[in-house]
């Protein structure tokens, strides 16, 4: 009788401790040597983010989304509205994604199609399905190139560490990209700041805050979870769709069709 | 004095690379011949055995950092110094014999050509016949257009970088990215072509072998057009020096529907370091922008190849109308 109530005694115990400790303590995740967390993996999301950012109902060309915005809607400055409902206007025919163009940051990231994430302690290699382009995100201390005149479609990208929390300084931007389906947009003043964590081992949470002063009127965050694919097998596929245009100029030469 | 004379000169650099990225310099434009792309005019011995290196934690051997082939560009596959035959331009003509220049890329057949069966041989001298004046869109080469220069042309384009990674050997070419499993995970089902192919690696010693399917074939070897079918099963064997300093790309390609026997090619690389000059054709590389007091570092920018297709590929689908 007092073996068992001894035995009840701990077991209330133990799960209370067990139950601070799951409160308070960080989730276990992957790490490198250097005990920073290691993102290396496929990684996709799960969002209608890319269909458009902000609230929007359902339509022919996006499924219904509450949007993915810290305040809901993007603030543009009045003459960047305008070309904002240009762009969604003509976006089926002036979406870059159409061209199978490099997506840029952050809209790469919150495609619908998954991208890989190498890591070494200098650095993060972003190898995205679509198009197959690459981004690289130094992690080693070097800072943004000092010419000025730089303008990729990715970005320039320079990452630190807060905490487990990995944070990018995203600059040197083109104006070819759009943000999303809808044709939300920037100009060549993007300053994209990133702050990239796990959620569990499996789960990152990725928010990106956007600013340029000649397109919006304060800067903004946007918010996705990022979800590792874990199928058996699992790899990227290269996806070059710009090719796909010409692929029909070039049929493998095969006996008896050739003249 | 001598750290401001190699900022200076990476200064320089950097402008370039800038002017090629913003599209104000042809993609892959060809420097004058004799500017630096042929250099070498033999291929090294380098056998397959114990690695002595480096190696990265994970036991790899370490092979990291920029690459690029030592003979020349895809002009020839053949006769790799020997321009593409049939260019107007005069100065395209070698002016040497060609026992002076670099051997042929096929290593086996031991007369340096590929086993072409009869009706392979002749789509090859079609297309050679229409490169420089390209009828039909199917002469002009795909790289033109920006896709991936795929497997093997890629080791013979522009440098690349390697990076590896647990499970991974990573390359990042001028015109597309390949990586190589070694993971032991099955090929992608043989209906997916693609034109980097399909790799699955292993390190033996200071070779890492790679078997490749799933290849589209659409990228030819060359300008002088040598291909095989979607069928091709290549054997990759990579031999690297202890020292780090310089490879062999040795590739077995067997193709019944297309040759009449496997055959091999090799291809001769050597690394570049922060000792070499930045030539905008095999090194194309940045000094990295550090805080004061901290050595120099080089970086690789992003490589976009379709978005700024201007001048270099334009130049070539034009001609095809």
């Amino acid at each position: 009788m007092r073996s068992l109530m001894t035995a009840r005694v701990a077991a209330v115990l133990v799960g209370g401790m067990l139950a601070v400790s799951l409160a308070t303590a960080a989730p276990k995740i992957p790490r490198l040597k250097s005990g920073k967390p290691d993102f290396s993996g496929i990684w996709e999301t799960t969002s209608a983010a890319e269909y458009d950012l902000e609230p929007h109902s359902g339509r022919a060309d996006a499924p219904p989304s509450a949007g993915v915005i810290d305040g809901k809607t993007i603030p543009y400055l009045p003459a960047a509205l305008e070309q904002k409902k240009k762009n969604f206007a003509a976006r089926s025919t002036e979406d870059p994604r159409l061209k199978c163009w490099t997506l840029g940051t952050p809209r790469g990231i919150y495609y619908r199609e998954p991208f890989q994430i190498f890591q070494r302690d200098r650095d993060l290699t972003l190898l995205f399905q679509f198009g197959h382009s690459v981004r690289t995100i130094h992690t080693n201390g070097t800072l943004h190139p000092e010419v000025t005149d730089n303008e990729f479609y990715l970005g320039d990208s320079r990452g630190r560490w807060e905490g487990d929390t990995l944070v990018v300084d995203v600059t040197d931007f083109n104006t070819e990209t759009w943000l999303d389906r809808a044709g939300n947009f920037h100009g060549p003043k993007l300053h994209v700041v990133e702050r990239w964590k796990f959620l569990d081992e499996n789960t990152l949470e990725y928010r990106a805050t956007l600013e340029d002063p000649e397109v919006f009127s304060r800067p903004w965050t946007l918010r996705v979870h990022l979800n590792r694919h874990r199928e058996k097998d699992f790899q990227l596929i290269e996806n070059y769709c710009f090719t796909l245009g010409y692929d029909k100029f070039y049929p493998v030469p095969q006996q008896g069709t050739h003249e | 004095m001598m750290a401001h004379r190699m900022k200076t000169r990476w200064l320089v650099t950097v402008a370039t690379v800038a002017a090629v990225l913003a599209g104000t310099q042809a993609h892959g434009q060809q420097p004058p011949p004799g500017a630096g792309i042929q250099r070498e005019k033999s291929v090294p011995k380098l056998e397959s055995g114990k690695w002595t290196g480096k190696r990265l934690a994970d036991g790899q051997p370490d092979v990291e950092g920029h690459w690029s082939n030592t003979i020349a560009n895809h002009n020839n596959w053949t006769d790799p110094q020997g321009g593409v035959p049939g260019d107007p331009n005069p100065r395209a003509t070698p002016k040497t014999q060609r026992s002076e220049r670099a051997p042929s890329r096929v290593s086996d057949p031991p007369d340096g050509e590929l086993p072409f069966q009869p009706w392979a041989r002749a789509v090859q001298q079609e297309y050679l016949q229409y490169f420089h004046n390209p009828t039909k869109e199917q002469y002009v080469e795909p790289l033109a257009r920006c896709a991936p220069a795929g497997v093997p042309k890629s080791f013979t384009w522009h440098g690349y970088e390697i990076r590896q990674f647990p499970g991974y050997v990573v390359f990042l070419f001028n015109s597309g990215t390949r990586v190589v499993h070694l993971d032991g995970k099955p090929h992608l089902p043989e209906n997916i072509k693609l034109w980097n192919a399909d790799s699955r690696g292993r390190w033996e010693g200071n070779t890492l072998i790679v078997d490749v399917t799933n290849n589209n074939a659409k990228a030819r070897l060359a300008r002088t057009g040598e291909f095989f079918s979607e069928n091709a099963r290549i054997e990759e064997r990579y031999i690297f020096n202890s020292d780090g300093t310089r490879y062999n790309y040795v590739a077995t390609i067997t193709d019944p529907t297309v040759f009449t026997r496997p055959w091999t090619a090799t291809i001769p690389a050597r690394r570049f370091t922060l000792e070499d000059e930045p030539d905008g054709w095999h090194y194309e590389v940045a000094l990295a922008n550090q805080p004061a007091g901290k050595p120099p570092l080089i970086e690789r920018y992003e490589r976009i190849c379709v978005e700024n297709n201007g001048p270099f590929g334009n130049v070539a689908v034009l001609g095809a109308k």
